[in-house]
């Protein structure tokens, strides 16, 4: 980002804690400090886009999009749309001049608003270069409101307790974020290995993207291993008879479905399976 | 779990050989067995070959093959050619006897020997489950290897040789891949539109790891993402030379002896573009930590 970001923000008491980093509850509920407007260099503009690995059908917003550049480069350089919130309305002005300018003005929009209370329902890739404090307060509303498989990558500052799927340093700190799809709960999970169904009780545990969990069969349990939970898309494995099954598919809704393989080189064999939800359990 | 199919028959000339082997240095010291025969799973054996990428191109040396069952199972399920080595000669003719009963004889081989003395230069997978301290004696030795061979493991580790994989099915399963030699000062040359760029820079090594800086026109600057898998390498380093157009560049390429090549991109997006380079190694440095 370019950013920032006029933005949220302390009154002057809360001022220097918020810069550090430490908020107590009473000022971060009640006070607003200023972000300051330090624009990310091109070449951190780059690296953001490339870890978001942005596609030309993806809308990209930046939180506190200051003079615009992230939001520029996007439709420039990676033929997506782009969508800017700033509260400096100064810097909306600007950021439509310089769209205009660079000949991308129909395909980016720029928003005077507060990034806490932006609409950002049709994101496929956020961008932040926001302060801890701001940082922090955006997680829970980010990691709710925002669709499964949705990319975040934040500049120099990073979540608190959500860790990044990935981590680059090149000049700067770059985090990337993928908004996992809620799987905890129970499923019902059914596959239909060649002369026999197979039914299982799939119970997971999540937080953010870190699932954890097993099947309950006929009088055992069976750990799911190597889980993982990239986006929509879910993998694990499960040893049932001394074979291991190795799950993957889509988590969409209340249903995931997809293509369980086992066996190993030329004699691989694989099926469908497919899974509801019977209970839901709200994340830890 | 049933504790029936993992029944760990722990087997070996005389058990009585095998416990006095820790306690009497004499008889640890004879080189018998220094290792106890405890066959691995067979879910595990299939990660292991799994997490390897084994094909049917591949040769897999089995170090303390006891059954067989590696070895048998990377040329049933695999398609591989696979050797095991062995020092108990009752488990090599029950290897040998499975491998006929499974129809892989002509994929397989036995030997009779001790695994330090055994010449590997033909292997592209090698697999284990040793004792700490044996996998630690090993370690140099494997790291002498053509680069890109890939070493599989479970439960123990080469200590501070960090694995590029580690996953967990039932048990730790491990992957290394013997690194080449990249550290040492080397001149880099960047076939870009302007005219080469040529930097000096620096990398020092553990390992797989890698670290390290350039100077461009004497000015300090890093080497940022370096990775290393085998000969082929990857790292970033950010062309400064006109403050006002700075670009990350993205190199990859691959190592042979004292020159590395291949390709690297500049730009992202719309924007990005492909050059060569070449880089040749002009100073050794020393190796990190080892």
């Amino acid at each position: 980002m370019s950013s920032t970001k006029a933005h949220a923000v302390c009154a002057a008491v809360g001022l220097i804690a918020c810069l550090s980093g430490i908020v107590t509850p009473l000022a971060a509920a009640t006070l607003d400090i200023p972000t300051p407007y330090v624009p990310s260099t091109e070449l951190n503009v780059d690296e953001m886009l490339r870890l978001a690995n942005v596609q030309p059908k993806d809308v990209v917003y930046d939180l506190g999009s200051g003079d615009g550049r992230i939001v520029i480069a996007a439709a420039r350089d990676w033929g997506a749309r782009g969508v800017g919130i700033e509260l400096d309305p100064k810097l909306v002005a600007e950021s439509r001049e310089r769209a205009a300018r660079e000949g991308v003005a129909d395909r980016v929009s720029f928003r005077q608003e507060d990034v806490l209370k932006a609409q950002l329902a049709d994101a496929a890739v956020v961008t932040i270069y926001l302060l801890t404090s701001l940082v922090n307060r955006l997680e829970p509303k980010l990691f709710s409101e925002l669709k499964p498989g949705t990319r975040i990558v934040a500049h120099d500052y990073p979540f608190g307790d959500w860790k990044p799927d990935r981590y680059v340093k090149v000049s700067k700190n770059f985090y990337l974020y993928v908004v996992p799809a809620r799987v905890a709960g129970k499923w019902q999970l059914a596959l239909a290995v060649p002369g026999s169904a197979r039914e299982y009780e799939l119970e997971l545990k999540q937080r953010f993207q870190e699932v954890s969990g097993g099947a309950r069969v006929a009088g055992g349990y069976l750990p799911a291993f190597e889980p993982r939970l990239d986006g929509e898309h879910i993998a694990f494995i499960l040893i049932d008879e001394n074979t291991s099954y190795r799950f993957e598919g889509v988590v969409s809704g209340a249903a995931m479905e997809g293509v369980v393989r086992w066996g190993a080189g030329p004699r691989q064999q694989q099926a469908t399976w497919k899974a509801t939800r019977v209970v839901g359990v709200s994340e830890g | 779990m049933s504790p029936g199919i993992f029944s760990r028959r722990r087997f070996i000339a005389g058990a009585a050989a095998l416990t006095a082997a820790s306690v009497v240095p004499i008889i640890a010291q004879s080189q018998f067995f220094d290792v106890p025969f405890v066959p691995t799973p067979q879910v595990v054996v299939d990660e292991m070959l799994r997490l390897a990428a084994v094909t049917p191109n591949d040769v897999v040396y089995d170090l303390g093959s006891g059954d067989g069952r590696i070895v048998i199972t990377a040329a049933r399920k695999f398609g591989a050619h696979a050797i095991g080595v062995e020092l108990d000669e009752h488990l090599i003719y029950q290897s040998e006897e499975s491998a006929r009963q499974a129809n892989v004889l002509e994929r397989v081989k036995f030997l009779q020997q001790d695994f330090f003395k055994t010449d590997f230069s033909q292997a592209s997978v090698i697999t284990m489950y040793l004792l700490p301290g044996v996998m630690k004696r090993l370690r140099e030795h494997m790291l002498q290897l053509k680069p890109g061979t890939r070493l599989v493991a479970h439960d123990f580790d080469f200590d501070d040789w960090r694995p590029d994989v580690k996953t967990t099915i039932r048990k730790n399963v491990f992957l290394w891949i013997v690194p080449a030699q990249a550290s040492g000062r080397w001149q880099v040359r960047a076939g870009l539109p302007g005219g080469d760029f040529v930097f000096d820079m620096e990398l020092r090594q553990k390992y797989q790891e890698l670290d390290g800086f350039v100077r461009i026109d004497k000015l300090p600057g890093g080497v940022w993402e370096p990775k290393l898998e085998g000969d082929r390498i990857r790292f970033a380093v950010v062309d400064s030379r006109d403050r006002d157009n700075e670009a990350t560049l993205y190199f990859r390429g691959r190592v042979s002896g004292g020159a590395m090549e291949g390709e690297l991109v500049r730009g992202v997006g719309n924007q990005e573009s492909r050059y060569n380079w070449r880089a040749v190694k002009v100073a050794d440095v020393k190796p990190v930590g080892k």
